[in-house]
């Protein structure tokens, strides 16, 4: 009896191949199964000093060229396609008596609105965290930017490509372990990199330590993002353009508002049958006198 | 005639010196390339004097010039805008892109509203030439070569403007055919375009190959074995034929399977709907790359892609009606009182789609005022700095004052009126792009600011002058393409004794 009950058939053996196959083919994609080795890096507002030795490690690092804001300090200063890390002086509009120095760069949303537009596939999600632009693909028509739910990328109009922070994949992957290079500069641990679970719980961690009102950015923007940031208030009192709690730009979204466009050129088509029916008759009658 | 002669001597010489030194001193900012340009102009000019041949040809020019001035004033107006757009282009090249769209956080700026204005009209002609050709209503189709070469030259050149946008142009063609992305509206796009374009070709060629066949009959030489390639007829007799069977081409092109086809009479139905077809699928995902972008509030969600049809139609029926009202006041020719009838028929549909349009507009604000997400786009079109374009612009210049204006000329049979009319949608409706794009990305993305007790500090935008000469460029490209179309096809309405 139990023989029976343990014998596979070929049935079940034939399910389970083609229900992996399809799970494997539409199921989780290829960055949740590697969520094991994937980084993120964490901003802790509540220790920066402001030295913004982020900025110009970045710019070392990535060879990119000097910019006029970066000889001032302390000014509100924008991304540009030659600094992909900026360090702001930010109030909470609630309590505006104390600031902070804010590090702002790209998210690496988990699931990148940036990626799902660009035309010609030059922005890619590596499994390790990184959002990358390929500048050797990009063909510069700026749609990334329209997605970007944070507005990150930006043009760059010396090189005629778009450009952004790429979390120094092309280092942090090398042997023994290098941090990208704003988190290897930074002298006081307001950055961190590590995988993203110790990264996560390193960010409950000092939540707990602060015993003041924080935020977390990060956890659950534009479906979750490989950056974490600690802020002391919402970003939106910050001031920062942040993206809401759910994926952005979903493929199914899209197909939702491009067949909205296809219906109403059918009904247009109907119309333009029924403006066409009456007077056909008309010009059929015409030739025919 | 003195007059003439003087303007033909100014069109000869003067606009090439003035408008070529100024670029070549803006471009090198020495004036020893500027007196070495003027000097080899210069001599060109004392090789046409001095040659008693190139003297001869120069007089023919002189006299072509005197005997129609209007017109190669209007082409070297033309040509010249055409130089400068060629100017900008280069010093871009030499300098920097910044000079044509400098804004980061107004990336998308006139190019690409000039790109959607031009090529939403076109996308609207070619619906507007489904009425004829798909649907088969007489009084369509005997304008249909006007519309479909209308339809071809404002896609072709609304496409030059968003190649000139690219930061790379030249990588497009190729990365998107090699690693397209299915889930971007750009490729989608890009691709049903060109598809359009190759199958609009072919409908005009089909339209105008009986008379290109015709013309070939008259002519004589080179120029008529031209024409008979060009309309496919039988080239036994002559060189170019005896080339084309040595390049073994004349068995593709003179295949009996292809001729059969070509002369199905079902072809350019077949064609015509095809064309249909793409164009809308084209325009709805033109309209989706705008409301794919959920990080843009203004334009996210499903109402672009059906306003973009609606607009296409309005601003394609704008195209039709001033172009072959102005060809015909230019040519002085009198309109045949089918094709007159037709004008004020195409006013008053006109006139309707106008009020379409503008229900959809205020349907699309009042839901934006409920709307938490986007009451402050919505607050922004009407009250913020922009509000005087949409006011004056959208609502009474494209939607209020042409629908009475259309009405009423249709009513009083009054062509100035028609013309009036549609002219008024198309300025209006080229500020409503320039809005919606412009006005779309300034909202949502104020720069970050030191405390939010601040002001608001919105990102400024204004086209730099190179971008002014690029865009009038491409503009007078266009209108370049229709005055020689115009010239050299058979473009114009056939009665019914033809068809």
């Amino acid at each position: 009896m139990n023989k029976t009950a343990k014998k596979i058939s070929r049935r079940s053996v034939l399910k389970l191949l083609a229900g992996g196959s399809l799970s494997a083919a539409l199921g989780a994609p290829t960055f949740a199964l590697a969520r094991s080795r994937r980084y993120a890096k964490l901003a802790d507002t509540f220790r920066c000093i402001g030295c913004k030795r982020c900025m110009s490690a970045c710019q070392r690092w990535n060879e990119l060229e000097m910019d006029r804001y970066e000889l001032i300090t302390d000014r509100n200063t924008d991304l540009t396609a030659n600094s992909w890390v900026v360090v702001n002086l930010r109030a909470d509009s609630q309590n505006t008596t104390k600031r902070h120095y804010q590090h702002w760069a790209c998210q690496h949303c988990e699931r990148p609105a940036c990626a799902g537009v660009c035309p010609v596939t030059a922005i890619r999600k590596l499994p390790e965290g990184p959002v990358v632009i390929n500048e050797n693909k990009c063909i510069g028509c700026r749609y990334c930017y329209q997605a970007c739910p944070f507005k990150i990328p930006r043009f760059d109009f010396a090189k005629r490509v778009t450009r952004k922070c790429h979390l120094c994949y092309n280092r942090t992957p090398l042997l023994n372990y290098m941090k990208p290079a704003c988190v290897a500069a930074c002298p006081v641990g307001a950055l961190a990199f590590d995988y993203k679970d110790e990264i996560v719980k390193e960010v409950h961690r000092r939540v707990q330590r602060l015993k003041q009102p924080s935020y977390i950015l990060g956890l659950t923007e534009a479906g979750g993002t490989d950056m974490i940031t600690i802020l002391p208030a919402k970003p939106k009192n910050m001031g920062l353009v942040v993206a809401p709690n759910k994926v952005v730009n979903h493929t199914l979204d899209k197909i939702r508002i491009s067949a909205s466009g296809f219906m109403a050129a059918s009904v247009i088509a109907g119309g333009m049958y029924f403006y066409s029916k009456p007077t056909k008759n008309r010009d059929a009658g015409l030739g025919s006198e | 005639m003195e007059l003439k002669r003087r303007i033909g001597v100014i069109i000869v010489c003067g606009i090439p010196a003035i408008v070529g030194s100024g670029l070549l001193w803006d471009l090198s900012e020495k004036w020893s390339t500027v007196y070495g340009y003027l000097f080899l102009l210069a001599a060109t000019l004392l090789v046409f004097l001095l040659a008693p041949q190139m003297k001869a040809k120069l007089k023919q020019g002189l006299q072509a010039v005197e005997s129609s001035p209007r017109f190669y004033v209007w082409l070297s107006v033309l040509a010249a805008f055409i130089l400068l757009a060629g100017y900008a282009l280069v010093a871009s090249l030499v300098l920097s892109m910044e000079i044509l769209e400098f804004s980061l956080q107004i990336p998308w700026a006139t190019l690409v509203s000039s790109y959607t204005w031009l090529v939403v009209a076109g996308s609207g002609l070619c619906i507007i030439n489904a009425l004829g050709g798909v649907f088969g209503m007489h009084r369509y189709e005997m304008m249909s070569k006007r519309i479909v070469f209308l339809s071809l030259t404002t896609i072709m050149f609304g496409l030059m403007f968003i190649l000139f946008h690219l930061g790379r142009p030249e990588r497009m063609p190729i990365q998107n055919a090699i690693s397209p992305n299915f889930r971007s509206a750009i490729a989608w796009m890009g691709m049903l375009y060109n598809i359009y374009l190759v199958i609009v070709v072919v409908e005009l060629w089909l339209l105008i190959r009986a008379d290109l066949a015709e013309r070939a009959e008259q002519a004589e030489g080179w120029k008529r074995d031209i024409l008979r390639l060009l309309a496919l007829k039988d080239l036994n007799d002559s060189r170019l034929g005896g080339i084309l069977q040595k390049m073994r081409l004349d068995r593709l092109l003179y295949h009996p399977r292809l001729h059969r086809i070509l002369d199905d009479p079902r072809l350019p139905r077949i064609t015509a709907t095809m064309a249909f077809i793409t164009g809308v699928a084209a325009l709805t995902m033109l309209g989706s790359v705008f409301a794919h972008a959920e990080a843009r509030a203004l334009w996210y969600g499903p109402y672009y892609p059906i306003y973009f049809l609606v607009s296409a139609l309005f601003t394609g029926y704008g195209v039709l009606l001033a172009a072959t009202i102005i060809t015909y006041r230019v040519k002085g020719e009198e309109m045949s009182s089918e094709s007159k009838a037709l004008m004020f028929e195409m006013a008053q549909v006109l006139a309707l789609l106008l009020a379409v349009g503008f229900a959809l507009t205020s349907y699309r604000l009042v839901t934006g005022l409920l709307d938490p997400l986007r009451q402050g786009p919505t607050l922004f079109i009407l009250k913020g700095p922009l509000s005087p374009a949409f006011w004056i612009f959208e609502v009474g210049l494209m939607s209020v004052l042409p629908s009475f204006i259309l009405l009423r000329a249709a009513k009083k049979k009054s062509l100035g009126g028609v013309l009036a009319g549609s002219l008024m949608v198309l300025v209006g409706a080229f500020v409503m792009r320039y809005l919606f794009l412009v006005g779309g990305q300034i909202y949502p993305n104020v720069f970050p600011r030191l405390s939010p007790d601040l002001p608001t500090i919105l990102p400024s935008y204004m086209p730099t002058i190179t971008e002014v000469f690029l865009i009038v460029g491409i503009f007078s490209g266009f209108l370049l393409a229709y005055t020689l179309g115009e010239k050299f096809l058979p473009l114009k309405e056939e009665g019914p004794e033809h068809a």
